[in-house]
């Protein structure tokens, strides 16, 4: 590849999405951050489960997987412990990896794997036409709830936090600048980092959702102190505006340090085992 | 005599499973051959335990139907167990003094049912003491079973090791006081042999085969193969992932394999069941993955500790839409081993799913291996070469034709297998996915694109076919008059039935195919021609495997018979000669 510039990451594959949708800017932030991150395509793994966005991958020159629906961090987690120099991204929606995909989400940052979660979040299920998913907000009536949602939503970045994520960031993909930058931080990070970029459905949540959500972003206060929880919890479930920056980050061992480790104890001082030690367990 | 077999009875501190370990792991060392089964009460900890070992100074295939001798400890523990632990006519039983022997278990005949003092001689090791009366009365290795009971207190205190070898000498001095048995064992010492469950030579196999990675979620009966490559695989630059369900198991072997690691995991029926849209996605996207499946008693939940093959069907076909994947079954421990390699060998030659049928009696039963024979060759994938000169971690010789570029990650081939480039290796990069999709990889849901690629993963299933007609065996003689047709685990009992009808002059053969998806058909064909009647046996009520065979080869429905029964129990030997013998009277 000549030089490392966000069009060198464009693959001549055409998205599917609809016109107007956040997911572009979303993409246009990934080529800026891989750009100035000069991460070599081929070391570079983008895995997605199922939905709008997760047809992602397709669109980055990379190696790409669109895997299952709400699978695409098992996978992007075999990826990483089998080959831990590839630098793993994934990538999904919100009901991909909340509803059908939460039970992964919360092992995924539990076990500080090294790699960062996009997830383009836009309160509703688009591929399938406009059902509720779990960050609807209550009330709001779309093809699943007649009647409005009876269900309360919830907010990515607070389930990531308590689920053990050690790096929880929020973008809103209209801000694509600002997005990339995060993204940066993001797939810098050492171990799980989550990011939850707001990124509307003009089809499924009305043509004024980007200049509504515009109007609710506000920057994290400039004093914000991003190693507290306790501190970040101010800053999620919020109604009215939409928090954007790093909400959470701290240091623990990786996945991978943890199993580099694990093999260190396993082989000790000792020379690798040979066949023959391994056949002798069962003499 | 050639063969004895032993089962000792008794609640969980009584020892009756470690002592059943001494005595198999001591015969294996001088060379006898040994299947040692072992049967849990439902506690977690504590309760009733049972260890079955058969000896025998020849090669043997399965439990033995009947006990010649029988140890217990407690009788209620033991009832527990009755219907499973059937007494030889001529059986010497041993039981507690203190303990009234219940009815139906007294001397009569050549049965001899004697009291022994077993907490007055020895309160703390009379399991050991237990092992020193076999061994005395029944002509046992002494020597090897003083060293491995040394061995297996090894890490404790040299009082606890004296202590229990007193008690074993105790035994063995108990035995002036009983009657002498009618014959001891006749063998000639030989060269020592290995003692190893299925699951252990599955994940040895793994080893070998060249697995570096292994995912898996607990399930009785396959845990132990998450235990051995969790202790083993990091000890070989290695890992190991215990998930969080069944269906990130298989996720994270898929992406593994993507990622250019052979890798694994092990489950049992509730676990496949949760793989199954996986299972669509390795076969659609061409990703190898080896699935070992270790079947116990189903549905749902079902008979977690005990055997059955009713997950033949689930294998074959879990998943929706037309989705090609590899069947293997193991018939034996050593199999087992041999079974797993071939599996990582077509997985990864032909880009595929591969399930390994396995099932508790095998995973879970220790028996006796030459080490010399776990040697099987092992195929690598097929590498793409991708037109940068700057290849990473990829194997020259296998490269092949220079693709072009783009790099064509599904490019249409004859026996339907593509090149496949691995992250990390510059001009290989492509995009995989669930969809149906072009050569390159890209998303399509046209018709004639949806037929071509069908045809081309299909077609790698003609390819395995091919390379793998010999997957099956065969054993009893040619033109028999009756041709048993059977899988998986009901193999060593029937191998064992046909070596006695034989010997009573009933010309009986058994075709065994061990690749059951594709199916060695022609082979099959073949060996029906060749017999008079038909016979098909297995431990599934529904009957799978007869309804699966009707779907490939032709089954003479007017000589063709089917004794299909439930699981939790092990088919025994004189359960397929009544059948045999029911369909000989016939054609006689």
């Amino acid at each position: 590849m000549n030089g490392y510039s966000p069009l060198s990451y464009k693959t001549d594959l055409k998205p599917v999405w609809c016109p107007g949708c956040g997911d572009f800017g979303v993409l246009n932030s990934l080529y800026r951050a891989l750009a100035e991150l000069k991460f070599e395509p081929h070391d570079t793994v983008i895995v997605s489960g199922i939905g709008c966005s997760s047809r992602l991958p397709g669109y980055v020159e990379s190696y790409g997987f669109n895997s299952l629906h709400g699978r695409g961090l098992p996978i992007a987690t075999g990826v990483k412990l089998a080959s831990p120099a590839l630098k793993v991204i994934a990538v999904g929606g919100d009901g991909d990896g909340i509803a059908i995909g939460g039970n992964h989400f919360l092992h995924a940052a539990r076990r500080n794997t090294d790699l960062t979660y996009i997830m383009m979040d836009n309160e509703i299920y688009g591929l399938t036409k406009g059902q509720a998913a779990p960050t609807t907000p209550a009330g709001d009536k779309t093809k699943s709830t007649t009647y409005g949602n009876p269900e309360a939503a919830v907010d990515p970045c607070a389930l990531a936090i308590s689920f053990g994520a050690t790096w929880v960031g929020r973008g809103f993909s209209g801000d694509v600048k600002g997005t990339a930058e995060l993204m940066k931080q993001a797939i810098a990070h050492k171990g799980f980092s989550f990011l939850n970029i707001v990124s509307p459905c003009v089809t499924w949540r009305g043509d004024d959702q980007h200049k509504e959500i515009r109007a609710k972003m506000k920057p994290l206060p400039a004093d914000y102190d991003r190693t507290s929880r306790v501190a970040s919890m101010a800053y999620v479930n919020e109604s009215g505006v939409v928090t954007t920056g790093v909400l959470y980050e701290v240091e623990h061992p990786t996945l991978v340090d943890e199993m580099l480790d694990i093999r260190w104890r396993a082989q000790g001082e000792s020379q690798p085992p040979t066949r023959k030690d391994l056949l002798n367990a069962f003499a | 005599m050639s063969e004895t077999t032993f089962s000792i009875v008794g609640s969980g501190g009584d020892g009756a499973v470690a002592a059943g370990d001494i005595l198999s792991m001591a015969c294996a060392r001088d060379g006898l051959h040994v299947i040692k089964t072992e049967a849990y009460g439902p506690q977690i900890r504590g309760g009733e335990s049972s260890c079955t070992v058969r000896v025998s100074s020849s090669k043997i295939y399965a439990q033995s139907d009947s006990v010649d001798a029988l140890i217990v400890f407690s009788w209620a523990d033991f009832a527990r167990f009755r219907s499973e632990i059937l007494l030889s006519p001529d059986a010497l039983v041993l039981h507690e003094l203190d303990e009234k022997s219940p009815h139906e278990i007294s001397s009569g005949g050549s049965r001899q049912v004697i009291a022994v003092p077993f907490n007055k001689l020895a309160s703390k090791g009379k399991n050991i003491l237990a092992l020193g009366i076999l061994a005395e009365l029944f002509g046992l290795p002494i020597a090897a079973i003083r060293a491995a009971i040394a061995q297996r207190f090894a890490k404790k205190t040299q009082v606890v090791i004296d202590a229990n070898l007193a008690a074993f000498d105790k035994g063995v001095a108990y035995c002036s006081e009983l009657p002498k048995p009618k014959q001891q064992l006749e063998y000639v010492k030989s060269s020592p042999q290995l003692l190893m469950s299925g699951n252990e030579a599955s994940a040895v196999a793994a080893i070998d085969a060249g697995c570096r990675f292994f995912a898996g979620y607990p399930i009785t009966p396959s845990s132990e193969i998450l235990h051995f490559l969790g202790e083993w695989l990091p000890r070989i630059g290695g890992s190991t992932l215990q998930t969080e369900d069944e269906l990130a198991a298989i996720g994270a072997v898929i992406g593994g394999s993507f990622a250019g690691v052979k890798s694994m995991t092990a489950t049992s029926g509730p676990g496949l069941s949760l793989m199954a849209e996986m299972l669509g996605l390795a076969s659609i996207a061409e990703i190898p993955a080896v699935i070992v499946n270790v079947q116990r008693g189903g549905p749902s939940t079902g008979i977690p500790t005990k055997s059955e093959q009713s997950d033949l069907m689930h294998a074959l076909y879990a998943s929706h839409g037309d989705t090609p994947r590899v069947v293997i079954a193991c018939n034996d421990v050593e199999d087992s081993y041999h079974a797993t390699v071939d599996a990582f060998n077509i997985a990864e030659e032909f880009q595929l799913p591969v399930i390994l049928l396995s099932d508790q009696s095998i995973a879970q039963r220790r028996e006796t291996i030459a080490g010399e024979s776990l040697e099987h060759q092992v195929i690598e994938r097929r590498i793409a070469c991708t037109t940068s000169s700057q290849l990473v971690a990829v194997q020259p010789e296998s490269s092949g034709q220079p693709e072009r570029s783009p790099y064509t990650r599904y490019r249409i081939t004859d026996d339907g297998v593509s090149p496949m480039s691995v992250p990390g290796q510059p001009g290989g990069m492509y995009q995989t996915n669930g969809l149906e999709h072009d050569e390159l990889g890209r998303p399509n849901s046209m018709y004639i694109m949806h037929e071509r690629m069908n045809e081309k993963r299909f077609r790698k299933l003609d390819a395995i076919a091919k390379k793998y007609s010999k997957l099956f065996t065969r054993f009893g003689p040619q033109n028999a008059e009756i041709g048993i047709l059977c899988w998986g685990s009901s193999t060593g009992p029937v191998r064992e039935a046909i070596e006695q009808l034989n010997a009573e002059g009933i010309r009986v053969a058994a075709f065994v195919p061990k690749l059951l998806m594709p199916l060695p058909a022609i082979e099959l064909e073949k060996f029906i021609a060749s017999v008079d009647e038909l016979l098909v046996l297995e431990l599934s009520y529904s009957k799978q495997f007869y309804n699966y065979l009707r779907t490939q080869v032709d089954l003479p429905k007017n000589r063709t018979h089917v004794y299909a029964r439930s699981g939790g129990s092990a088919l025994r030997v004189s359960e397929v000669i009544e059948q045999v013998k029911l369909h000989a009277e016939v054609t006689a």
